[in-house]
């Protein structure tokens, strides 16, 4: 039994190996032979042109940008509108789950609003905000920067998507605070304004972590949807869609997986910090 | 042995604490009372170590908290020192959840210090002094999970103490560690209490604790608890388990602790 651990996680190790390498290797191979027999690239392109317009990421695709300028867009709309997002869920969360009579109040509203398709609010963001940009709403018509793809509908949608995650677990995290630590914490001397920042905050920070982790997530699936509606005009999901209806299918794949990377790699961001952040989580004692 | 020493009352300002006929119902949940506790009585002058001892349940946790002003009273009233303030210099140990898990040892200790503006560098060097005084130097950026529960209690006592408490509850702070430990934690407790001199209210089930530890030993009655007996123990610091005395003391409140059983 003893020795056969170690040969245990060395079969573990193999198989990761397997997963990372030889899994896809095989899969690429399989569509590269399957495409150039289909010999239909508008429908399915072989991987190699798929290659060919990863690596060549600042071609322009006539009106509609390149994949990096694209890309960059929307990452600067999930940004921006993640952060408002952060900031309002977490403030709002951290007042709503540490008064319970508040919570009472506010809770049904959130739990109404909560499952309805961010992408649902879209209309309504654009009937609100026309296509208003950023620059705009600081009196600059054209700020001839990427600022100016920045419209305040889509930040809207964006803070929708990310926010019901983050308000609803950070109210979770703070409403589960043990009441010994506020006892122990009243004891040695905490104002009530200490009390939340020294406890109420360090003890819900897992749970909002966990919070911001599954918002940026959906606030990343948004953008790409809304991008896709008609109206938009740029983004990594819009220069998708415009491909798409060029039968530019390989370019249509390789925005694919660029969505796919950049959502992979925002998470996996987020669950290092979690795990950086908050080693004493589910460790307490 | 009357439970009340109201006839020997010493000077005002040298009492710690007076509990007068305290009475405290709590209804559960059912809708059925409980009588907690019912006309307790007590005076405890600065610098006294009380130990509290009674069956699970008896109303001891109760009392605490009415002490530490965390509940109030539905009868009587309770009366601390002038210079006692909640919040200050009142220091309460429990059991479990004694430090906060998001907190090195070091940040649980310093974290009164903190919360009264100390600027950092000297909570920091007052805090490991404190750990290093309950024998856990080296250990000042482990976190709760990393340290055994005699270490965790250890800490827990080093973050009350940081705030200089001239009271100090404690609530079966040791109920949780093992035999060994817990003798350990008691001796240095009681030469913690010798350097200082805070008056204490230590909450246990533990017979042979009360008596290592207490000056005055409160026998509490189960439900409704109200403090039965009184033991003034006179025995010379660190005590000795195996003197008559001792276990005389022990079968004594034993036999008072089996009757209410019956």
């Amino acid at each position: 039994m003893h020795k056969e651990e170690p040969k245990n996680r060395n079969s573990r190790n193999w198989s990761k190996l397997l997963g990372w390498t030889a899994v896809p290797i095989t899969l690429l191979l399989i569509w590269q032979i399957a495409a150039k027999h289909l010999n239909q690239p508008w429908i399915f392109p072989p991987v190699t042109s798929v290659i060919e317009q990863l690596a060549h990421p600042l071609r322009e695709h006539y009106a509609s940008g390149s994949l990096l300028s694209n890309t960059l867009i929307s990452l600067l709309r999930v940004l921006m509108g993640f952060s408002l997002a952060a900031a309002a869920g977490v403030t709002l969360g951290l007042f709503i789950g540490s008064i319970r009579i508040v919570r009472d109040i506010i809770e049904p509203i959130i739990e109404v609003l909560r499952p309805l398709c961010p992408i649902a609010w879209l209309p309504f963001a654009i009937a609100v905000f026309k296509l208003k940009t950023l620059p705009q709403l600081v009196g600059v018509r054209y700020s001839n920067t990427i600022f100016d793809q920045i419209q305040l509908g889509m930040i809207f949608v964006i803070f929708v998507g990310g926010f019901f995650p983050i308000v609803t677990n950070t109210l979770d995290g703070v409403a589960g605070v043990r009441r010994n630590y506020l006892l122990l914490a009243q004891t040695l001397g905490a104002t009530r304004r200490q009390i939340f920042l020294h406890v109420y905050l360090p003890a819900a920070m897992p749970m909002i972590i966990t919070g911001l982790r599954q918002g940026l997530g959906l606030c990343w699936f948004v953008i790409i949807a809304a991008e896709m509606m008609t109206g938009s005009d740029s983004g990594i999901g819009y220069l998708l869609m415009y491909a798409s209806d060029n039968s530019a299918m390989d370019i249509v794949i390789a925005a694919m997986l660029i969505i796919g990377v950049i959502g992979a790699l925002l998470n996996f961001t987020m669950s290092r910090i979690m795990l950086n952040f908050v080693s004493w989580q589910g460790k307490e004692v | 042995m009357k439970p009340d020493n109201v006839n020997k009352r010493p000077a005002e300002n040298l009492i710690a604490l007076e509990i007068h006929s305290v009475s405290k119902t709590f209804h559960s949940d059912s809708g059925r009372k409980v009588q907690a506790l019912e006309g307790v009585n007590l005076l405890v002058r600065q610098g006294e170590f009380i130990t509290l001892v009674g069956a699970t349940g008896c109303g001891k946790t109760t009392l605490l908290n009415l002490v530490a002003g965390l509940d109030t009273p539905d009868d009587g009233y309770l009366r601390v020192g002038n210079n006692l303030r909640f919040g200050d210099n009142v220091a309460y140990v429990f059991q479990h959840y004694t430090l906060f898990p998001w907190r090195s040892a070091l940040g649980n200790v310093a974290f009164g210090l903190q919360m009264r503006g100390v600027p950092r560098k000297q909570r920091k060097s007052r805090a490991s002094d404190l750990l290093a005084r309950v024998g856990l130097s080296g250990f000042e950026n482990a976190y709760p999970y990393e340290l055994s529960g005699g270490m965790r209690q250890r800490a827990a006592i080093a973050q009350a103490l940081a705030i200089q408490p001239k009271l100090l509850l404690m609530d079966e702070p040791f109920g949780a560690v093992d035999d060994s430990t817990r003798s350990e934690l008691q001796q240095m407790l009681t030469e913690l209490w010798q350097d200082h001199l805070p008056t204490i209210l230590f909450v246990t089930h533990n017979i042979d604790e009360a008596i290592v530890l207490g000056g005055r030993v409160l026998v509490l009655s189960e439900r409704p608890g109200k403090i039965e007996h009184e033991f003034k123990i006179d025995l010379p610091r660190p005590r000795n388990r195996m003197t008559k005395e001792f276990t005389n003391l022990f079968i004594k409140i034993r036999q008072l602790l089996s009757v209410q059983l019956d």
